[in-house]
């Protein structure tokens, strides 16, 4: 009996520490995993999925927590808040804890058959330590509230982006993770003067007292809080890749493990997204925006980058490097509806990180399985193809039309909200970008999927590394199928996620 | 005085051909906003509050302790930047941008 209530007394331990938990978990693993012997190949793997079950496990009670008690706040190591670090828990972080673990969870699963092709065997233990330490401080991204803290996360981030980037170890992958690092690493500089500015002023690091203290700064210092806001714009749009500084993601993203491009144009981006939306809209007021009209930048930022990468999507001949300038374009979408400052329109926004974190790393998957099993890489060799690979080529498919936008997909849903949220704001504009870009999307990836299954295939042109098809393994197969069922279930039922944008959405626009 | 060198760094990593140049160029950068945030907390003839508050003026412990993370992170930038450059430099044979690009 007695050992009982100890097991519930650590079970409450657990759950009572869980908004850093779920951090703490990926980076232990992340240490064991450095430390195993690399001979065994399933062992680091296999820890990398034991730490995201349990991630995932943290995230159902948070979840559960947050939306029967609403937000929790954590004050690590007991230091309250405007000394220690804070941790916050709302349902924007449960909706993006949920969205990176679920889409990281299936892609470690489909990573345990695909990698041993690409990376090394004796690097596989390094691969994975790096992997869990980046998706470890993506959630704490989400969770943590505090400036600097903040600025360490993202430098970890970048660290393990960069390491799984070069994995491969091939000379373009070394070219993309040092220029990435480069990039990022101003990026991080700019967030790092803007925050120093901020302490400047308000003489804080945690974004509630900072906000607090927010009004009178921009009253007495107006010069300083928009050099901070402009700092922080820059750095923030250099990570999250739109438009004008987005040079470093079709490298890093095309010459990566497959593994590696489905987490960096699935989720990282995303979450650099979401952190310059809490900085918009929870640390500076809205006057800022009658002052300076940021928010008109990002809408025309973000609408070049939405035809723009579609268009150079469009000229690509590399099936990943076509994918990876499809994520400019989708990205485009999330900065619009921030852009737009309207309800509706957030809500597509927002919707639109959780669709397209799964078609994406579903595309890259489906697009990595057919590497895996025939090494066709060019967009031109995969006529017929579907024949041969039904499964890998109908998940593609799918996740072909849920970017067009076709109804009974989830990318219709998220389309829709910016759609309506467009017209709500009074920007018809904006609505013929959206339209347009369906239209261009419909132009580079139907052609793909079509000629997959009905095109005929020329044995003359195949390239020298062709192989025969292998058998596509069940690690890999599985992931691909459950994406896929989510891009279609969450376009028949968007209501789950819904419910937390809602809330969300309701704090930002009361 | 710190954003004159902040635009020598950027300036530098801007024109520079050789990769480590480039990344002296950002450490460059990086050490001033690194100056930038020490110089917030920072009063002439105050106190260091060194195991007691001092009765006069001190100088704001808080952007010390952050920036000496600021600089770990940063080290392992570096370390992990040079890394890759000698990687770099086994796959070419060359440090410097243009001769890659040429070929």
């Amino acid at each position: 009996m007695s050992s009982l209530l100890d097991t519930f007394g650590v079970l409450s331990v657990f759950f009572w520490n869980a908004p850093v938990l779920v951090v703490l978990v990926l980076w232990a693993a992340a240490c064991l995993t450095s430390l195993l012997p690399s001979k065994g190949t399933w062992l680091p793997g296999g820890l990398a999925l034991a730490a995201h079950f349990l991630a995932l496990l943290l995230t159902g009670y948070l979840a559960w927590a947050v939306l029967s008690y609403g937000e929790i706040r954590y004050a690590l190591g007991g230091w309250l808040a405007p000394w220690g670090i804070e941790f916050l828990v709302t349902r924007l972080s449960v909706f993006m804890l949920i969205t990176i673990f679920s889409v990281s969870t299936l892609i470690v699963v489909y990573s345990l058959a695909d990698l041993p092709h690409d990376v090394e065997t004796r690097l596989l233990g390094g691969y994975y330590t790096l992997y869990l330490l980046l998706v470890g401080s993506l959630a704490g991204l989400c969770v943590t509230n505090d400036l600097f803290n903040m600025f360490v996360l993202m430098e970890v981030a970048a660290i393990g982006a960069c390491g799984i980037i070069a994995a491969k170890g091939g000379p373009e992958c070394t070219e993309a993770s040092l220029k990435y690092m480069i990039l990022s690493c101003l990026g991080t500089a700019g967030i790092l003067l803007a925050t120093a500015l901020l302490y400047k002023l308000t003489g804080h690091l945690n974004i509630d007292y900072i906000a607090a203290g927010m009004n009178t700064a921009v009253e007495h210092y107006p010069i300083n809080s928009m050099v901070a806001l402009a700092l922080f714009s820059v750095g923030y749009i250099i990570k999250a890749a739109l438009f004008p500084l987005h040079v470093w993601l079709p490298d890093a993203h095309s010459s990566a493990p497959s593994p590696s491009s489905a987490v960096l144009s699935g989720l990282v981006i995303k979450v650099y997204a979401v952190l310059y939306l809490r900085i918009l809209v929870q640390v500076y007021s809205p006057e800022v925006f009658r002052i300076v009209p940021v928010n008109e930048l990002i809408l025309v930022l973000a609408s070049i980058s939405i035809i723009v990468g579609s268009l150079y999507a469009m000229a690509q001949t590399d099936i990943k490097r076509m994918l990876a300038y499809s994520s400019i374009a989708q990205i485009g979408y999330v900065f619009l509806g921030i852009g737009l400052m309207h309800p509706t329109g957030l809500t597509g926004g927002l919707l639109h990180i959780f669709n397209h974190a799964m078609m994406k790393s579903m595309l890259f998957l489906s697009a990595g399985a057919v590497i895996y099993c025939t090494g066709i890489r060019t967009i031109k060799d995969m006529k017929g193809i579907g024949l041969q690979m039904p499964l890998a080529m109908s998940a593609f498919t799918i996740g072909a039309m849920a970017m067009v936008g076709i109804p009974a997909t989830n990318g219709f849903i998220s389309k829709l909200y910016l759609a309506m949220g467009t017209l709500e704001a009074g920007r018809p504009v904006y609505l013929g970008v959206i339209l347009m870009s369906s239209l261009l999307n419909g132009v580079y990836y139907l052609p793909i999927a079509i000629g997959a299954f009905f095109g005929q295939q020329d044995p003359e042109s195949w390239p020298v590394e062709r192989r025969d098809c292998t058998r596509l393994p069940l690690r890999m197969a599985v992931p691909i199928v459950i994406l896929a069922g989510g891009c279609l279930f969450f376009g028949i039922f968007p209501r789950h996620m819904l419910v937390l944008i809602e809330g969300t959405v309701a704090i930002i626009f009361p | 005085m710190t954003l004159l060198i902040l635009f020598i760094g950027l300036y530098g990593l801007i024109v520079s051909d050789n990769l480590i140049r480039k990344i002296m160029c950002l450490t460059i950068v990086q050490g001033t906003v690194i100056m930038s945030f020490l110089t917030s907390g920072f009063q002439i003839n105050a106190a260091a509050p060194i195991l007691s508050v001092p009765e006069s003026a001190f100088v704001d412990p808080v952007p010390q302790a952050l920036m000496l993370t600021a600089i770990v992170i940063g080290v392992c930038f570096n370390a992990l930047a040079l890394a890759f450059v000698v990687r770099y430099f086994q796959q070419h044979g060359t440090i410097e941008v243009s001769e890659i690009h040429e070929r």
